[in-house]
């Protein structure tokens, strides 16, 4: 079995194949209650643990069991998370919560998907349709499986990139006395997360953007806002995202995302555009066949029945986006167009901003590993030159994720890549501040809540994960 | 007419130690060793014996697995367990350390030059295999890292003409890469051997490519003349075996005689000569020199002197270096 997490997760110790029973050296923390005398251990032919006392009374042992939790949290192999993740996060516990749904109506969750434009792009390019098309027949396949909301991320990247504007000027302002406040790493993307988590602890961290991604954003409006809207408790909401990418099934995964009074996820089950497009051939549909459904307007950037999406890179638009307001902001200056250099390779580019010679903003985006790589030795060493940079694990950026519908044969990939793009970059883009949804909701909701409270709901924190030394941890 | 291998002199090079590997300049006026006790040391001849220069020391944490020299022979390069390459510079009859690449995950296995001086690759346990450029002020940047192996990657080797790089995996096989469009791709995958491949060598022209195994042979691979331009296909053309008693540790083909040198597991050192009158898509090769105690222990490494026919360096797990000559028996 290939990996499916991206390539930076790939690395090293990352693609093991095992699955917590065979190699993992976590720890496991058993809770041991005082036995009164000596007892023996047997195991049965099933494979069970079953303790034996000496009065021959036999008690069946717990079985130790690692949770993705635990494996996010350990710096051995990441792969085992492949497995927990598979039985937690995929197609079929959407199926299974539908058909719970129709067999206990009382007991019935509201199922929302949000689905992310770059799945939108991958799976219209399928089935050749316009990337709204693809969005109206998906919306109309999803509610005709019983799901009760289908919403759209560009919705809440506009919360993702408002926030790292407000961020980015507030590091800028603090840059002199916060040697690490620049440069700003942008954070939408997991695998980046995770690697720099890993790998980079302590060091990298705190340049990293503390606002949420776009999934994670959305995890907060469905089971926040949006569940006390409907007078729901977040448990009540099944909320699934719709991701070009496997490493997002971590990030929803993250005890951050946890709401731990209310024991559910902000995003319950990450599915990607490969499955969602498994799940319509398990369904036998055709997606050009479905009738379009009108578009669920409650979290999506849409005007009347065509999405809307943002300007800059298909991964989101956030050096765009943040390098176009600060110039205005900072520097008084309006940046109609921006002139991206193409540097060492093509996924590694610098967008600066002059005046009479004078560097006045130095932005970057660094795709794939390798790039990464020299942003994070050039940030050791001193030597990067940069405010802010948007950071992403795969080559070519979010629309190449692990996730996305694989070409067909005799499908040339490169052409596959270049065909979502054109349909991702059909959608009309809309500047974030200028969505009167969105400041409606910082207006009403967010404002409501206490800034304490939204900074929470809008930002998260990252975690050092400290390197075993233990010898277990060798693998060969 | 008979071949003989001859010892010139022996060197208690990483004493209480291994002496994992050893390169020469380019020149050949210079040989570097490197190995467990974390030093490099550099040997250069005085009068008739080979003396030690100098000693690079502390620029590692663990075992310093191989040394390579820049095709320009002012820079050396060290793999070593602690994760990390160090670039040295030649200063005078000095080394200073110009600078460590950090990113590999683990223990890096091996380094390598490109032939034109601007590219370097490494490998690591950590499965991958990174291609770096340096420019002109001596800064390095990753171009690509490529994770074709399954396992660890034991060895690099680059093309003698082209920007061609093969890797030798303890996935058993071999994989060749190449640039395509601003990156770097694994363009074939050479699979025959069926245990771990250890070390690799190019003919002085690179039209065949030399691999020694764990699986106790040395096999020869040619490129195929039928493959179209854009294509890379490897296929094996010869297979040594019945002459190692263990683990094949290196195999060198050496660049002015066409000798092909061995290093095994069970202490000895072989030198194989190709029949000159077969069929050159299916070589032979016979043994002409075998000196079965070369060692005390396995001998890790083999290699010719680039520009004095018939002289080739060895090393052991015993800590010395063994200078040979490879000549025609008087």
């Amino acid at each position: 079995m290939a990996s499916q997490f991206s390539g930076v997760l790939q690395l090293t110790d990352l693609d093991d194949f095992i699955t917590p029973s065979q190699e993992c050296v976590k720890p496991v923390k058993v809770h041991k209650t005082q036995g009164k005398s000596v007892a023996k251990i047997q195991i049965e032919d099933d494979g069970s643990y079953v303790q034996v006392n000496q009065d021959g009374g036999k008690k069946k042992l717990e079985k130790a069991k690692i949770s993705l939790n635990d494996c996010l949290a350990c710096s051995g192999c990441i792969t085992s998370a492949e497995s927990v993740l598979i039985t937690q996060q995929s197609h079929e516990e959407l199926f299974k919560v539908l058909r719970n749904n129709k067999a206990n109506p009382a007991e019935q969750k509201v199922v929302v998907v949000s689905v992310s434009p770059q799945s939108r792009a991958s799976i219209a390019a399928r089935y050749n349709l316009s990337s709204s098309e693809a969005g109206r027949k998906l919306t109309s396949f999803l509610k005709g499986l019983g799901v009760h909301h289908v919403f759209d991320t560009s919705f809440s990247r506009s919360f993702s990139l408002l926030e790292n504007q407000r961020e980015f000027i507030e590091r800028f302002q603090r840059k002199e006395r916060d040697k690490k406040a620049l440069p700003m790493l942008t954070s939408a993307c997991p695998g980046w997360i995770c690697y720099a988590e890993k790998t980079h602890g302590d060091f990298i961290l705190p340049h990293i953007s503390t606002t949420r991604s776009p999934q994670q954003m959305m995890g907060s409006l469905v089971k926040g806002y949006f569940a006390e809207q409907q007078g729901l408790s977040p448990q009540q909401i099944y909320h699934v995202a719709v991701m070009p990418c496997f490493d997002k099934k971590l990030e929803a995964s993250r005890s951050d995302f946890y709401l731990t009074k209310a024991e559910t996820r902000e995003v319950d089950c990450v599915i990607t555009s490969g499955e969602v497009q498994k799940m319509l051939e398990e369904e036998n549909v055709s997606l050009n066949e479905l009738e379009p459904a009108a578009l669920d307007n409650v979290f999506s950037s849409v005007c009347g029945d065509e999405f809307l999406s943002h300007a800059g890179s298909a991964s989101g638009g956030y050096l765009h986006h943040v390098f176009t307001f600060a110039a205005k902001q900072l520097f008084g200056e309006e940046v109609k167009e921006l002139t991206y250099k193409t540097m060492r390779n093509k996924d590694f580019q610098e967008v600066t901003l002059e005046k009479d010679g004078v560097v006045l903003l130095s932005f970057a985006s660094t795709y794939g590993f390798r790039n990464i790589q020299n942003l994070v030795q050039k940030l050791k060493r001193g030597k990067s030159p940069y405010h802010f940079v948007e950071v992403m694990a795969c080559p070519s950026g979010c629309l190449n994720g692990g996730g996305q519908v694989k070409p067909v044969a005799a499908q040339n990939p490169k052409e596959l890549l270049q065909k979502v793009e054109e349909l991702y970059r059909s959608e009309r883009p809309l500047p974030p501040e200028d969505d009167a949804h969105v400041a409606k909701l910082y207006h009403s909701w967010l404002q409501s809540i206490g800034e304490e409270r939204a900074k929470e709901l809008l930002h998260t924190k990252y975690h050092a994960v400290e390197k075993m030394t233990n010898g277990l941890t060798m693998k060969w | 007419m008979k071949e003989t291998l001859s010892l010139v002199q022996k060197l208690s090079a990483h004493p209480d130690s291994r002496c994992w590997f050893v390169s020469w300049n380019p020149s050949g006026t210079l040989l570097a060793s490197c190995g467990g006790d974390k030093a490099i040391r550099i040997w250069g001849r005085e009068g008739d014996s080979w003396i030690c220069k100098s000693v690079l020391q502390d620029g590692h944490q663990r075992t310093v697995r191989k040394v390579a020299w820049s095709p320009c022979g002012n820079y050396l390069a060290s793999a070593s367990f602690d994760a990390t390459t160090c670039i040295w510079k030649k200063k005078n009859n000095d080394f200073e350390s110009l600078t460590v690449l950090e990113g590999h995950e683990n223990e890096v296995k091996c380094v390598a030059w490109a032939p034109s001086g601007n590219l370097l690759a490494t490998c690591s346990r950590d499965k991958s295999v990174w291609v770096w450029e340096v420019d002109e002020d001596d800064e390095y940047e990753c171009v690509t890292v490529i994770n074709s192996h399954t396992q660890d990657v034991k060895h690099v080797v680059w093309h003698p003409t082209q920007e061609l790089l093969a890797s030798a995996s303890y996935d058993n096989n071999i994989c060749i890469y190449k640039e395509e469009d601003d990156d770097w791709e694994c363009r074939a995958t050479l699979t025959g051997h069926t245990s771990t491949v250890w070390s690799l060598s190019f003919d002085a022209k690179g039209q065949r490519l030399a691999s020694c195994s764990d699986d106790r042979t040395v096999k020869i691979w040619m490129e195929g003349s039928e493959s179209r331009q854009s294509d890379v296909s490897w296929k094996c053309v010869c297979t040594l075996s019945g002459f190692h008693g263990r683990t094949v540790y290196d195999v060198a083909w050496c660049p002015l005689t066409g000798a092909l040198a061995t290093a095994c597991g069970d202490d000895g050192v072989r030198v194989f000569r190709e029949d000159e009158s077969a069929d050159p898509q299916q070589p032979l090769f016979s043994l002409a020199a075998q000196v079965t105690k070369a060692h005390n222990q396995d001998v890790n490494c083999v290699s010719w002197n680039p520009k004095e026919p018939g002289l080739l360096a060895s090393c052991s797990d015993d800590g010395e270096i063994a200078i040979w000559k490879f000549h025609e028996e008087d």
